[in-house]
C-alpha cells in the first residue's frame, strides 16, 4: 500500500454534473487538505476522506486544514480554479500525500495528490505549495 | 462532448515547501508569492523571457523588504499587548528578536 501518483477521483467528475461541488470563492463549498503517510492506497476510485493512515502530530489535526477557494474563471476556452497555498504552522509531522475533500457535501474526496517522496517538518512551517491558478497550471482545469 | 482535461496532467506535482526549528524567511516567503504572481515559460521569447525573470527577481526584492517590515510592525503591536499585560520581560524578549 502506498500512493501511486496524482488522481483526480472519478465520483468527483460525477458530482460535477450534479451541482455537488462549489468552489466559489464567496458561497461555495469548503474545501479540506487532509495529509497522509505512505501506508495510503488511495487512487481515482477514491471516494470519501478516512482517518485511516491520515498523519499525526504537533500543529495538525484530523481532517486536516481548510482550503482557500480561489474563484473559478476562464482563458480561453479553458475554466479553472485553484485553491491559496496551505500552511500548517509550528508543525511535526511527515506526510507522503494528501486528500482533498469537500467538507460542505459530506466527505466527498476530489483530488489525490502525491508528493512524491516523505515530507516533513519539524517544529517549523509545512507548506502544501499549489499550481499558478492559469489555464495551464490551475489544479482543476476543463478545456 | 468529451471533456479532455478533467483529470490531472501525469506530470503534475503539487509542491511541499517545509523548515525546521523556523519558520519561512521573507525572502523564502517573497518567492512562494512571485510564482503566484509571475510565470516564465521556458520556450518565450529569450529577450522577453530575460525581461520577465529580471521583473521577478525586483519583485521577490520588493515583497521581501515590505514583508520584513511587517514582520517588525507586528512584533511592535506584540511587543506593546504584551507589556500592557504586565509582562515586560517577555515583551523585551520579543522586541529584541
Amino acid at each position: 500500500m502506498a500512493f501511486s501518483g496524482n488522481y483526480m477521483c472519478t465520483s468527483f467528475k460525477k458530482e460535477l454534473l450534479t451541482a455537488t461541488h462549489n468552489f466559489s470563492a464567496t458561497g461555495g463549498s469548503a474545501f479540506k487538505l487532509a495529509l497522509y503517510d505512505n501506508n495510503a492506497s488511495f487512487d481515482a476510485s477514491t471516494t470519501d476522506y478516512t482517518t485511516t493512515n491520515e498523519v499525526t502530530g504537533t500543529g495538525y489535526t484530523a481532517g486536516g486544514g481548510a482550503l482557500t477557494n480561489v474563484e473559478p474563471t476562464s482563458s480561453g476556452t479553458t475554466a479553472f480554479t485553484d485553491f491559496n497555498d496551505l500552511t500548517f504552522s509550528t508543525a511535526t509531522i511527515t506526510a507522503r500525500g494528501a486528500l482533498i475533500y469537500n467538507s460542505t457535501a459530506g466527505t466527498n474526496s476530489v483530488v489525490v495528490l502525491d508528493f512524491g517522496s516523505d515530507k516533513t517538518s519539524t517544529a517549523g512551517d509545512f507548506t502544501v505549495v499549489f499550481p499558478t491558478a492559469d489555464a495551464s497550471n490551475a489544479i482543476i482545469r476543463i478545456a | 462532448m468529451k471533456v479532455e482535461a478533467l483529470q490531472l496532467n501525469p506530470e503534475f506535482q503539487v509542491e511541499v515547501k517545509t523548515t525546521s526549528g523556523r519558520g519561512f524567511t521573507p525572502e523564502e516567503t517573497a518567492e512562494m508569492a512571485a510564482d503566484k504572481i509571475i510565470s516564465i515559460s521556458d520556450e518565450a521569447n529569450p529577450v522577453i523571457r530575460d525581461q520577465a525573470k529580471a521583473f521577478r527577481k525586483h519583485i521577490v526584492t520588493v515583497l521581501a523588504f515590505y514583508m520584513r517590515q511587517a514582520i517588525k510592525s507586528d512584533r511592535t503591536t506584540v511587543y506593546n499587548a504584551i507589556k500592557d499585560a504586565g509582562h515586560l520581560d517577555l515583551a523585551e524578549l520579543i522586541r529584541r528578536l
